[in-house]
């Protein structure tokens, strides 16, 4: 075996993250490549939580959605999760009223599957711990389950409580009675020990990726799933110095934003769909002032409060339309932390450059998932400000911050910087920023901003091709489904069927040239999209004029995982 | 003002005179934004700012108006949002002095929760909350300062909804410096200005100022009967909050002029970023790579 799944399940606040950091830590250790997935309810504490770790010894993106191995910590979570096991699965409980979960059991043997069960409250009173311990022993049971040297799990252990003596070693030997007392049945393929990987999630690469390019300052009122943003940005505060300001609301957060952008440092906010429908009237003005912006947008499911805690791509639509009026705008979406860290310093570039605003969409999944990456490369991306400096303060006159003969980008300098001022006029303006209802200023200034359109356009990267030529079947997509197709192409090859995958990294402006040469080369190409209208899909169709031949779609609040991509193949 | 800065006044015509616009105003003839106008350009004048050590911020509205109607950097954004841009702007680069203006409709309506904000993290700008108690640029609606009793485009008989007492409100979040002007009353306007300029922290200056064309009721000639000097007041303590809320509750014969309260002791927002202590730079001249390697470490 080589790629394997596992499922730990619990009530929330039941210590289900301890054993999943624990486990996920300690197969990073060894080398694996690891995604690591909680879900868990819109609830403080109580409700059913999961932890899915998928890992392997080849590259992974992507949850497979087939559990191999399931940990069940308490019955109602067994409960609500037991199905997902598949057939000939392992189910690991230490549950000791058997006769409560008569039922289970039976489905369990009934579908193959083995169950591997220790009373692991008693065991962990025996060995001198508390019932709360139970946990620990579940882990030393699914390590020796997984045939994994105890060193690793052991080192985890140690680490995480460190700081509590007498607790750890009550700890380990929990973990070592569970580690006893079952024995090995998986032989999985470990890896060859490389470079290590960093494990990291989302958000807080795109935390790190804004410190990294000279984010100054940070503004945002909490929503989830972007609230980590602003607890990693505020955890570094003392070593960065950054700016770290929860704002009242959203609309503050965005004008703070613009107000410290305009003055010419770096800032940015951050918010989930509600949020950032409260700050469209901004991101319109931050277009008509031509003012950098950069926003971060963490979708989830809606309408309305929606499903708070789990994934979606369904505010694409609000960030490519929303705001008022016309003007230019770039649309990024993100798929795994190396394209965080990366395309948000990309923003800053090119909000700055082309002085507009630039939405950055992420995803829960994204956003709070862990997964295994290359050390993040420094200094490979160069900080361009769009910014005039020095010398060339001295010659400039105040017309030239809007001058219509521009290629649709200005000048633009900091407020203070130069004699010659200018207005930022939220009213239609002429070159200084004066304010004119003349019908052929406004035609002309118009013009002059949407000429940038193109300008991005052209220097917008090509999306780029996963899989190889002559495909059986192609698919186009943008943000966390790069993650699972990558995955795709891979175990699809395995079943002798080939899949190539176009990924669009900047969704809008849309290079449109990419798709019609992708629909003129491959024989059959599908849109995945995870969202019920299928938005990005139909803004390809209506931008190129061509057809999908077939949609995957789904929106139920959980993410693409590779079997549903695998089943669709297949006609399933 | 005293005679001295009138006679260092007209010395200084060169620097009053930077800020005067080519523009042609769009304000009504007797608008008081022309008296608020002329005192914030004397303040500045008198205080030795340049168009280069000013950012104006502008809410929409009449004196929104005027975003094109002085000379210097100034960004005019949105309704009833000023407060939250003008503190972005400042915050980026405290060297700049940021002067904010935005009406009642936009402050009292619009965006209370900026003005409360604005307070309470004492963000160091003067706000010019232009009070002509009603919506002039949308032809006269009610605004929540509207007294009862008055007639309103928009409102069916009259107002009949009590007003809000701005100034009360403001004391009530603990302000560092409350004061209060008529844009009759230029000289006075231009000290308090000069006063809120030189304050470490959020400086709420209320303007009442007549809209001749939608307030009949209240004229210039109504605030001008009506208006004195808080330094008439004996044993008035500037200091004092509990004087000053007493003063602001009296409304309605007397309005009291200049710098109504004032607390020197409170720092302003950077000063209570502890994490930010020995840093001298400003935000606007931090951009650059920063080194992440001590945060890759961890992971």
């Amino acid at each position: 075996m080589s790629r394997i799944s596992l499922k730990i399940i619990g009530q929330s606040g039941a210590g289900l993250l301890s054993v999943g950091e624990i486990v996920t830590q300690a197969l990073v250790e060894m080398g694996f490549d690891v995604v690591a997935d909680r879900e868990y309810p819109s609830l403080i504490k109580g409700g059913h939580s999961c932890f899915v770790i998928d890992f392997s010894k080849e590259d992974i993106f992507a949850l497979c959605g087939n559990v191999d191995v399931m940990v069940a910590i308490d019955k109602p979570s067994m409960e609500a999760y037991y199905k997902d096991l598949k057939d000939g699965g392992i189910f690991i409980h230490g549950y000791e009223r058997q006769f409560g979960i008569k039922k289970i059991l039976e489905d369990m043997e009934a579908r193959g599957c083995k169950t591997v069960y220790v009373p692991t409250r008693e065991t962990a009173i025996s060995v001198g711990g508390n019932i709360l311990m139970q946990n620990i022993v579940l882990v030393g049971m699914l390590w020796k389950v997984l045939g994994f040297d105890y060193k690793f799990v052991q080192e985890q252990v140690e680490k995480k409580f460190a700081s509590k003596p007498k607790l750890l070693e009550l700890d380990l030997r929990c973990l070592k009675a569970g580690f006893d007392a079952v024995s090995e049945m998986l032989e999985i393929e470990t890896p060859e020990k490389g470079e290590k990987k960093i494990l990291i999630d989302g958000n807080h690469a795109i935390a790190l990726g804004a410190v990294h390019c000279g984010v100054r300052a940070f503004y945002a009122y909490p929503m989830s799933p972007s609230s980590s943003i602003l607890s990693h940005l505020a955890n570094m505060a003392s070593k960065t110095k950054m700016l770290v300001k929860q704002a009242e609301d959203e609309m503050t957060a965005v004008q703070m934003a613009i107000g410290s952008m305009y003055m010419g440092t770096r800032a940015f906010t951050a918010t989930s769909g509600g949020g950032f429908d409260l700050m469209t009237e901004s991101l319109s003005l931050a277009g008509i002032i031509e003012n950098p912006l950069v926003i971060v947008v963490a979708q989830r499911p809606g309408p309305g409060t929606g499903l708070p805690t789990w994934t979606l791509q369904g505010d694409l639509n609000i960030a490519m339309y929303s705001g008022h009026g016309e003007f230019p705008r770039v649309v990024i979406g993100v798929s795994e932390p190396t394209d965080c860290f990366e395309l948000i310093q990309h923003a800053f570039n090119l909000a700055e450059v082309y002085q507009t605003p630039v939405i950055l969409l992420t995803e829960k999944v994204i956003c709070e998932s862990k997964y295994t990456v290359e050390r993040f490369k420094q200094n490979s991306i160069k900080i361009e400000r769009g910014l005039v400096e020095g010398d060339d303060l001295l010659n400039l006159k105040g017309e030239d911050r809007y001058s219509v003969s521009s290629n649709g980008v200005s000048q633009r300098w900091m407020p203070g910087s130069s004699e010659a001022y200018y207005f930022a006029n939220g009213d239609e303006h002429w070159e200084r920023g004066e304010l004119t209802e003349d019908a052929e200023k406004a035609k002309a200034m118009q013009e002059k901003r949407m000429k940038k359109v193109g300008l991005i356009k052209d220097a917008l990267p090509e999306p780029i091709v996963y899989g190889e030529k002559d495909a059986d079947i192609s698919f186009i997509g943008w943000g966390s489904s790069k993650n699972v197709m990558n995955d795709v192409v891979l175990e699809a090859a395995k079943q002798g069927v080939k899949v190539n995958y176009l990924h669009y990294s900047y969704v809008m402006p849309l290079k449109e040239e990419a798709a019609i040469k992708f629909f003129k080369e491959n024989k059959k190409v599908c849109l995945i999209e995870n969202n019920f209208t299928g938005q990005f899909g139909n803004f390809i169709e209506a931008e190129t004029g061509l057809k999908f031949a077939d949609r995957l779609l789904k929106y139920d609040g959980r993410p693409f995982f590779v079997n549903d991509v695998l089943n669709f193949i297949h006609g399933k | 003002m005293e005679n001295k800065d009138v006679k260092k006044l007209g010395e200084l015509s060169k620097e009053y005179m930077q800020f005067e616009t080519p523009e042609v105003f769009t304000w009504c003839g007797d608008c008081g934004n022309y008296g608020i106008q002329n005192a914030l350009k004397r303040a500045l004048a008198l205080e030795g700012l340049g168009r280069q050590d000013v950012v104006f911020c502008y809410d929409v509205g009449c004196n929104g108006n005027g975003s094109d109607k002085i000379e210097g950097y100034t960004i005019h954004g949105l309704h009833g949002r000023v407060l939250s841009l003008a503190a972005g702007c400042k915050l980026a680069n405290t060297k700049q002095k940021v002067i904010a203006a935005a009406g009642d409709g936009a402050t009292f309506s619009e965006g209370p929760q900026h003005l409360i904000h604005a307070v309470r993290n004492n963000y160091p700008m003067v706000f010019i909350f232009h009070n002509n108690e009603n919506y002039g640029l949308t032809t006269g609606q009610a605004s929540a300062l509207s007294p009862c009793g008055s007639h309103r485009n928009g409102t069916p008989g009259e107002v009949t909804i009590p007003p809000l007492n701005p100034l009360q409100f403001v004391l009530s979040l603990g302000a560092t410096f409350v004061a209060r002007a008529f844009s009759g009353e230029v000289s006075n306007l231009t000290e308090v200005l000069r006063d809120a300029i030189n304050h470490d922290g959020f400086a709420f200056v209320e303007v009442l100022q007549a809209c001749p064309t939608y307030n009949k009721e209240t004229p210039d000639e109504w605030y001008a009967a009506r208006v004195k000097d808080v330094r008439e007041l004996a044993n008035y303590d500037r200091a004092d909050i509990w004087q000053a809320r007493k003063l602001v509750e009296d409304v309605g014969d007397d309005f009291y002029l200049g710098i109504l309260y004032e607390d020197k002791n409170r720092v302003s927002f950077m000063g209570t970023q502890k994490y930010r202590d020995g840093v001298s730079t400003e935000l606007v001249e931090e951009v650059k790579h920063y080194d992440i390697s001590e945060f890759l470490k961890d992971l």
